[in-house]
């Protein structure tokens, strides 16, 4: 995409489609992906976003959006984009508007929603079959309340409500359920890995049917890094084998990037304050072994 | 034409009429075979809308506020339990400010679980910014969803509508219902106009965002407010250019022999029918007794209120619903309106048909003749169940059976 | 009554801060409110907390208008008009400022006739103690209400979750600032109550209906948003050198803003007006191309480049 202007400024200030000035967090992860997202799906969109940190995308009368979006609550994102497809369908079909006039709804939601209040309405958008984009912005936590643990928080993280030991589940295996459904498409994706995440978007928008991006989000203010090292963490969690890339078309999983040499999880876990607890002030080698295990052990029967 | 119809076929029919273009549903007793006689139609190609099966009313509604608020005319239908689980969209939507139209088909909240009807589902929606229209009659059902459109899709208003009828009572109940043309209905309410508030490729709208702040969140919220206090004076000229249109009456408060009455009824719902029964046998008696039924309950109708209950002696709330800890809810809201006038009517509270318990003639009469006496004495009664000493027994009986010994209170 | 408000950025301690001088407060026999103000602003972003107390219950709530003393933890907040952390101050308030800059030159930035003390940052104070800490100490001396024992024991336990090490050295750091504003031991005077007369009547107005066009909360265009001037979040800045840059322009992609465009001399160009000083794109460029400086040093550069002009 070309420069354009931003709105108010009258002069050029970046080169994406996605406006600046929104209140994520300094070196938000998900927000980093979601502009190379933007670029490619493009503004003849509706972006249907749930509770989450990107509730506060737009807040009036500010959006970063040059297209349109719909708030609609953490547990219904797919029921609003549901509810906007059918519309428009409705209204070409009796000529009410133009093709040209024609927009993609794109559920935005965080780990919170997708991992929890709203999976039954995600399942049930699947089963209909609903013609739309689903791009999940996963942070590991309720990022928006301070970082609670949520279905998606990996094992022994520290969050706001585990502050001790550390989180006692294992994260929730998204990819999975929503394969089991099988959808037109399912690919996990980080910012960090651009190549990789626009290939897997230009590939969903070329299919229709559900389509759905789970977007690994590093996060410094829930995670406890510093942002600049937002990057190097995202990096980090594909070459650890800790974040897998992989897309799920046709009834298969690909994995689209294996880590030849895959570097250990302390390299990954070490940088962030939520697993400080496993460092210091006494090493605990079983956890961490346990850790590492988790990831060979997925990793063992994968080309 | 004129046949006979169930409160939800004429729900249904009164979707067709106004030509919906989208009908996003999901089942409950007793609101069912709404949906069911829809999705009929439009598998058989008689309505010309798109109907999508939701996964919850929650979904339900948030689907519907999307699609109007994308630009299309939508009819959907729920009770009781949904009603509550779409609760927090209910509120969402209003605040979108996109007209549609809910059909509540009332039925008792759990716990305990019961498909009869009372009103408690539909005035837990009383705050959320849907206007709300209540039928006593089948033919009501038909005639409010007409209306509700157009109140609905008012410039003046744009805020969704809930109509209400009672379960088993109209919802399976068939009456005569007199069927408009399509014509008929066409020249009543125009085609649907999105304004500007849509979804467009190449037309930036962001709905529903986030404020920061009181200031304002208080505007838009009072803006919500004011659009509803509005939508009382659209009503009223809605009403007229519908009794223009189809030979018959639509006001908000309905006034049964009011016009020399010293004793009033206020209830809404289809047991008011029960009450101008009533009305009838106690003017044959020689009783000055009428009934006020609000068919508008948001906005409150509290001027009409006033002006029909100013200088009456007494008057009878029959509340079919129980706010607990406080009491009948139309009894506190009429209250609150009759307060500052100066030749207010003694009002006494009564509770009656909660999970579809039937309200007796005898009952009727009994509470026209407690308002006659607290009329007498200036002592209004106190708040009274409508429970008899043989239901009681009943219930004992039930007891015995749960095994539930009777213990100390 | 004492009515002290915190302005710092998101990051820095400001609620940990005015919960410190609360706790203080409440342990010396005062009756305490504290309170930070949330809003969406995230880490970086200018945010407020406030503390109130008084030998009696208070009553009063939310924000304090009329504040008797103000801590800049920031000192870049005050050239900041959103920030308002000027707002409501008079000849009576007293403004505390974590600056390396003298009083004399604060007096010439804003005017205040009432008195401006500067807690020049401390030298020997170890890393990562944030700001907040040490403009608590310092509130609590100019206060003077509060003792070393109590500031002490209101470290501890608002640091109680914390490691043993992070709560010594923070204990340290407050401690340091309260002996470092000795000489204004009590210089803030408990304020008044706000008495009717002095209070302006609301211009209340009967809303009426507007038309629902404007009446829903709803956006009628596009990217608004870059009128939110997030750079102002920032304390430190990457200034690219166009001497070591090859333009590569991975800084472009990495940037979680999309806060760097190309220029039209291909080198990348940062838009400090939204950039929120993440630096991820100083920690990812190849050829080391990105420096970081502080936003004061920004300034002052600025500020000499045009006196040069003139």
């Amino acid at each position: 995409m070309s420069e354009q202007d931003c709105a108010g400024t009258g002069k050029a200030t970046r080169q994406g489609l996605l406006g600046a000035g929104t209140p994520m967090c300094a070196g938000c992860g998900g927000l980093q992906a979601l502009h190379q997202i933007y670029d490619l799906v493009g503004d003849k969109t509706v972006f249907v976003n749930a509770a989450g940190c990107m509730t506060l995308l737009s807040i009036y009368p500010f959006t970063p959006f040059p297209g349109s979006w719909l708030y609609t609550a953490m547990a219904c994102a797919p029921a609003g984009a549901q509810g906007v497809r059918d519309a428009l369908d409705v209204l070409l079909a009796k000529g009410r508007i133009q093709p040209e006039q024609d927009q993609l709804p794109v559920v935005l939601t965080g780990d919170g929603s997708a991992y929890g209040m709203g999976l039954s309405a995600t399942s049930a958008a699947i089963d209909r079959g609903l013609d739309f984009l689903y791009i999940c912005y996963d942070n590991e936590g309720y990022g928006n309340t301070g970082h609670q643990y949520s279905a998606a928080t990996p094992a022994g993280a520290r969050t706001a409500t585990s502050r001790v030991d550390g989180y006692a589940g294992i994260k929730k295996d998204l990819f999975a359920i929503w394969s089991a459904h099988r959808p037109a498409y399912v690919a996990t994706a980080i910012g960090t890995e651009p190549a990789d995440l626009a290939r897997k978007l230009k590939k969903a928008l070329s299919l229709s049917g559900p389509r759905l991006l789970l977007v690994l989000a590093p996060c410094p203010t829930g995670w406890g890094f510093e942002p600049a090292r937002m990057v190097e963490l995202g990096k980090l969690a594909v070459k650890t084998g800790i974040w897998p890339l992989k897309e799920y078309s046709d009834g298969q999983v690909r994995h689209t990037q294996v880590p030849a040499r895959r570097k250990p999880v302390t390299d990954y876990l070490q940088l962030q304050g939520r697993f400080r607890h496993l460092f210091a002030p006494v090493r605990d080698t079983d956890k961490l072994t346990a850790l590492q295990r988790q990831v060979d052990d997925y990793w063992e029967h994968i080309d | 034409m004129r046949k006979l119809l169930t409160g939800n076929k004429a729900a249904a029919w009164g979707a067709r009429l106004a030509e919906v273009d989208y009908l996003p549903v999901f089942p409950i007793t007793p609101q069912t075979e709404i949906i069911e006689t829809l999705a009929e139609w439009v598998d058989r190609g008689e309505l010309d809308a798109r109907l999508t099966t939701l996964e919850s009313e929650h979904s339900m509604v948030t689907a519907a506020g999307a699609a109007a608020a994308t630009g299309v005319r939508v009819f959907t239908a729920t009770s009781s339990q949904g009603l509550l689980y779409a609760m927090e969209m209910l509120y969402n939507v209003a605040g979108w400010r996109v007209p549609l139209v809910l059909v509540n088909v009332s039925r008792g909240l759990s716990a305990p679980i019961t498909l009869e009807p009372d009103h408690n589902d539909v005035l837990a929606a009383r705050d959320s910014g849907f206007l709300q229209l209540h039928c006593a009659t089948c033919q009501e059902v038909l005639d409010s969803v007409l209306l509700a459109y157009r109140l609905a899709e008012d410039k003046r208003v744009r805020l969704p509508v809930l109509v209400n009828l009672d379960g088993f009572y109209l919802s399976f109940t068939r009456e005569p219902v007199i069927l408009p043309s399509r014509e008929q209905v066409r020249a009543f309410l125009p085609a649907f106009d999105a304004g500007s508030n849509r979804f467009r490729g190449g037309e930036p709208v962001s709905q529903a965002v986030a404020v920061l702040g009181g200031g304002p969140y208080s505007y838009f919220r009072y803006q919500t407010h004011l659009a509803a206090v509005e939508a009382g004076e659209v009503f009223d000229e809605l009403s007229e250019a519908f009794s223009n249109h189809f030979d018959r009456g639509f006001k908000a408060i309905e006034d049964y022999r009011c016009e020399d009455a010293e004793i009033l009824f206020v209830m809404i719902g289809s047991f008011a029918t029960k009450a101008r029964e009533a009305v009838d046998r106690l003017r044959d008696a020689g009783q000055k007794v009428g009934l006020l039924r609000p068919r508008l309950l948001r906005p409150f109708p509290a001027r009409e209120f006033v002006r029909l209950l100013s200088g009456r002696a007494g008057v009878a709330v029959i509340d079919q619903n129980l706010s607990t800890g406080l009491g009948g809810i139309l009894y506190t809201e009429l209250a609150a309106a009759l307060y500052p006038v100066p030749r207010r009517p003694i009002l006494a509270s009564f509770i009656g048909g909660l999970g579809g318990r039937d309200i007796t003639a005898g009952e009727f009469y009994a509470m026209a003749e407690q308002v006659r006496q607290a009329v007498e004495t200036g002592q209004a009664p106190p708040p009274r169940l409508l429970f008899t000493d043989q239901e009681m027994q009943t219930v004992r009986g039930l007891q015995r059976i749960a095994g539930s010994e009777e213990g100390e209170s | 009554m004492y009515r002290i408000r915190f302005h710092g950025r998101g990051g820095q301690g400001i609620k940990t801060a005015s919960r410190i001088l609360g706790t203080a407060l409440f342990i010396e026999g005062f009756e305490v409110q504290d309170a930070p103000r949330y809003g969406a602003e995230r880490r970086g972003a200018p945010i407020f907390a406030y503390v109130r107390a008084d030998t009696i219950p208070i009553q009063e709530r939310g924000v304090i208008h009329r504040p008797d003393l103000v801590v800049v933890a920031d000192e870049t907040l005050l050239a900041i008009t959103p920030a308002q952390v000027l707002e409501g101050i008079t000849a009576a308030t007293v403004v505390l400022i974590y600056s390396g800059h003298p009083e004399s030159w604060w007096r010439e930035q804003f005017p205040h006739v009432g008195r401006i003390i500067v807690l020049s940052p401390i030298a020997e104070h170890p890393g990562g103690i944030p700001a907040g800490a040490f403009c608590a100490g310092a509130a609590a001396a100019l206060l003077g209400e509060v003792s070393e024992e109590a500031l002490t024991q209101a470290v501890e336990e608002e640091l109680a979750a914390h490691d043993p090490e992070l709560v010594l050295s923070n204990k340290q750091a407050v401690m340091t600032a309260y002996a470092a504003v000795a000489n204004y031991h009590g210089q803030v005077q408990s304020g008044p109550p706000l008495t009717v007369n002095e209070t302006q009547p609301p211009a209340w107005i009967d809303m009426s209906r507007d038309a629902v066009d404007i009446a829903a909360p709803v956006i009628h265009a596009g990217t608004t948003s870059c009128l939110v001037k997030t750079g102002l979040w920032r304390t430190r800045r990457p200034v690219i050198d166009k001497e070591k840059c090859r333009r590569c322009l991975q800084c472009c992609a990495w940037c979680p803003e999309g806060g760097i465009r190309v220029g039209e001399d291909g080198f990348p160009v940062i838009d400090y007006e939204h950039c929120k000083g993440c630096l991820v794109c100083a920690a990812q460029c190849p050829f080391k191309a990105i420096k970081v400086i502080p936003e004061s040093q920004a300034k002052e550069e600025q500020d000499a480049q045009a006196a040069d002009r003139k």
